[in-house]
């Protein structure tokens, strides 16, 4: 090397300036496109921030939870959900003729963005189209009961099911089709006509999605920004006017710290759990899952990491909720207990207790798991903690290849969730039950629920099932997550909904910053 | 080199269709069912029949992957399971982000390397040298994950000039293209350096200074040229790494190209758009090596393509 420094002439200062030409030019590039590149995001368009765009505006085939929010933008429903999530008119009323047979009669102002009345023959139309199973429709399941759709005239339209449901007005919650345009196999997907309060204006990029409101015209952009440091940031910037959810607890800090960012949280629905295998020599003995669920802090992790955004939980449906018990309490952290427990099934530094805990890879989650696995160390539960990525994790979890996991239900409306959940019969691929759990008295209660002749009749069962589960603890309740909204100062009108859609944007207007 | 061409054609075709053959088997290999994640847990056992026979994953394997090469040969990339487009429209809108971004990345990259390596070499072991090393060690230190949004707090949020992220104009292009330029600008500058410097020993420097050449001279004409082929071949490398996807820089600038689609891909197990995509990131490293070949043969005339 000496060698070569030697032989090595110094450059003289032109050789220098030459050899710099190429910074010179970067930083003139540099210097022009940022003097005339950034123009001020235009007032006129309200600009909606979201981890990833919605796969499709087809709602007969939609089934990711972006897709579904900003299709209930797009179409209108026969029924909605009210705060107790009970089923309430929304495109129709409703009569139950006899217990297999439904009466729905539209109302009369409902039209597609296209300007033609939504009539009884869109309706038929549209739940027609997902029962037929050539097209394969991910909704066909909830539908299966109907045996019949009748167009009685051009508002009404009857339903026959094979067997007495009471919960069957809550199953329409598909959005409405023009029938024409079925028929013609129109492109919904990438440019759909539905009759709710947005139209569909341009796709305009793979990451933007612009609609407009019907009733005064205001534009509404959608804009995909995965990473949820950038999507911050541009909210600060006032590149994005709004961003919901998504946020990790500590940049929620930083937009409160804000005076340009107003920050809302509302009490949401989804609910985080841990799963157990219930068929594993370890994770299947009931004083270990009890051990489990006393020596999970849940108020410290809610307080600490999830920023006081969530509330404890006692089962699959939040305590508001018309067939839940909400009575129930949340349960106890006691560690001591949770030693005792383990001591008495034998566990101890003779034989201790060792539990593989799977989770996604996403970092929140396995920051929350990391802390769950300390909570347990602190008992005695030495947890091996794996994550993977979602594809593997979740074919795993299906497979039953797992002793404890942790995940989210997210949007549970309807109470019938239980047999999909828990039902002895409902092992994967038949149902959810993943932890291949079966109870005589969880099967009975499911069963005796879904034969109730009303919906009252039936929430006394569910809630006798929620003691029940959180007696045997399939799952361990962990929480409900609320829902943050951030919005920079000068947006109003959004109204936080439980499950987390988007229907606020109906109402939100941009006051003078 | 009409021979070199037809050459490589058949070579680039047999390769091709080894990957998509061998991508085709592997990704039937990895976990996960696209019909149970399209349709839920608890779909029936007739829906799941219904949409396998749809998409035709209820044919045996062997035969699938001859439907698929079949569609190949047609042009027909078939049709993404879950947003049942064709596959052709959704790379063809995304494939002119991810060339941009690929381009601009590059054209950074040199514009950085060629000034820091040639000053480090030509100043060697003084501070300019330490400096222009320095600057490289930074670069190939710092991850794109916090690179990324570092030059968003600064340009765009500190100091207002660029947009935070998206591809809206020519402004927008500005940060990906620093992020994934300063990276490669660090690694080939010191390439750059290292070859420089080999060069510069060499006897037909000497002797083109004995002739009476300038130092300036001798070094543009001579030993640059001539330091570049190790260097071309770096750039043909990260140009394929560009063009198969800068996954983390187009996930921090919402840059919608195809690194985003393949990730996206893989977690909905989105088998045939997954198959699209590494073919044409295959597509792009035999194209991209043939043209570094090319180059060579400018650069350096002894090398004779096709002998």
């Amino acid at each position: 090397m000496a060698a070569l420094s030697t032989a090595v002439p110094a450059a003289g200062p032109r050789g220098a300036a030459v050899s710099l030409l190429p910074l010179v030019v970067l930083l003139l590039t540099f210097v022009s496109l940022t003097a005339c590149g950034v123009r001020p995001p235009s007032p006129d368009i309200l600009r909606f921030a979201l981890v990833s765009m919605p796969v499709t505006l087809d709602p007969r085939f939609a089934t990711d939870a972006t897709s579904s929010r900003i299709n209930r933008l797009l179409y209108q429903r026969l029924v909605e959900f009210d705060q107790d999530d009970l089923p309430v008119p929304g495109l129709a009323r409703w009569e139950r003729l006899d217990a297999r047979h439904y009466r729905f009669r539209l109302r009369d102002d409902a039209r597609f963005s296209d300007g033609t009345l939504l009539t009884a023959r869109d309706v038929a139309a549209t739940y027609r189209h997902v029962l037929d199973p050539a097209h394969a429709s991910p909704h066909r399941l909830a539908l299966a009961g109907i045996v019949s759709i009748e167009v009685v005239d051009d508002r009404t339209v009857d339903f026959h099911l094979e067997k007495a449901d009471p919960l069957f007005p809550g199953r329409l919650g598909l959005g409405i089709l023009p029938a024409r345009l079925i028929t013609s196999d129109h492109p919904f997907n990438r440019a759909p006509v539905g009759s709710g309060p947005f139209e569909f204006v341009a796709w305009p990029a793979e990451n933007r999605l612009r609609l407009r409101r019907r009733r005064d015209g205001q534009l509404l952009e959608f804009i995909a920004v995965r990473d949820p440091t950038v999507r911050v940031l541009k909210l600060l910037r006032g590149e994005v006017d709004m961003v919901q959810n998504d946020l990790p607890p500590e940049l929620v800090r930083l937009l409160r710290a804000r005076e340009d960012i107003v920050v809302r949280t509302a009490p949401g629905s989804n609910f985080a759990y841990l799963g157990f295998n219930l068929t594993d020599p370890h994770a299947g003995r009931l004083p270990v899952r009890r051990a489990v669920a006393l020596a999970v802090d849940r108020d410290a992790i809610i307080r600490h990491v999830l920023g006081g955004a969530a509330r404890p939980a006692v089962g699959l449906l939040p305590p508001e909720h018309w067939a839940s018990d909400p009575d129930l309490q949340p349960l106890p952290h006691d560690p001591a207990q949770a030693r005792v427990l383990l001591r008495e099934a034998g566990y101890g530094e003779a034989n201790p207790l060792r539990l593989t805990y799977k989770t996604s890879s996403d970092p929140f989650r396995l920051r929350l798991a990391t802390i769950i696995q300390q909570q347990l160390a602190e008992v005695g539960i030495a947890v091996d903690l794996k994550s993977y990525d979602w594809g593997t994790f979740y074919g795993d979890i299906k497979a039953g290849r797992f002793q404890m996991y942790s995940l989210m239900w997210v949007g549970i409306k309807m109470p019938d969730i239980y047999r999909y959940v828990f039902h002895s019969s409902a092992v994967p691929p038949a149902g959810a039950n993943r932890g291949r759990y079966a109870d005589a008295e969880t099967d009975r209660l499911i069963e005796a629920a879904e034969t109730a002749p009303d919906l009252a009749g039936q929430a006394r069962y569910y809630r006798r099932l929620q003691a029940r589960l959180l007696d045997e603890l399939p799952y361990v309740p962990l929480w409900y997550e609320d829902h943050v909204f951030a919005a920079r100062r000068g947006i109003e009108g959004y109204r936080l909904a439980r499950d987390g859609n988007y229907d606020g944007l109906a109402g939100v207007v941009r006051r003078g910053e | 080199m009409m021979r070199f061409l037809v050459s490589r054609l058949a070579s680039a075709l047999v390769v091709i269709l080894g990957v998509s053959v061998l991508v085709f088997f592997l990704i039937h290999l990895v976990p996960g069912d696209p019909v149970e994640v399209m349709l839920g847990e608890g779909s029936q056992p007739a829906d799941r029949e219904a949409l396998r026979r749809a998409l035709g994953l209820d044919l045996p394997v062997h035969v699938q992957l001859g439907h698929y090469l079949q569609g190949l040969l047609q042009g027909d990339l078939g049709v993404s399971l879950h947003s049942r487009r064709p596959i052709g429209e959704i790379l063809l809108e995304r494939i002119p982000a991810t060339l941009e971004l690929a381009l601009a990345g590059l054209v950074v990259a040199v514009l950085i390397a060629l000034p820091l390596g040639i000053i480090a070499a030509l100043r060697k072991d003084t501070p300019w040298d330490g400096g222009a090393m320095a600057f490289a060690m930074l670069g190939v230190s710092i991850p794109n994950f916090w690179m990324g949004p570092l030059l968003i707090l600064v340009f765009s949020l500190w100091l207002g000039w660029l947009p935070v992220s998206g591809r809206e104009g020519p402004a927008s292009l500005v940060l990906p293209a620093l992020t994934l330029g300063t990276a490669m600008a660090a690694i080939l500058s010191r390439m750059i350096r290292a070859t420089l410097l080999e060069v510069l020993n060499e006897d037909y420097i000497r002797t083109a200074r004995a002739k009476g050449l300038s130092w300036g001279q001798v070094v543009r004409r001579h030993a640059l040229r001539n330091a570049m082929l190790p260097v071309i071949t770096l750039l043909g490398l990260q140009l394929g790494a560009l063009l198969a996807g800068a996954v983390i820089t187009e996930i921090v600038f919402s840059w919608p190209g195809i690194g985003q689609l393949v990730i996206e891909s893989i977690q909905r197990r989105d088998y045939p758009v997954v198959q699209a995509c590494v073919l044409l990131i295959s597509l792009a490293y035999v194209l991209v090596n043939t043209l570094t070949d090319l180059c060579y043969a400018w650069l350096d005339p002894r090398i004779r393509l096709g002998q």
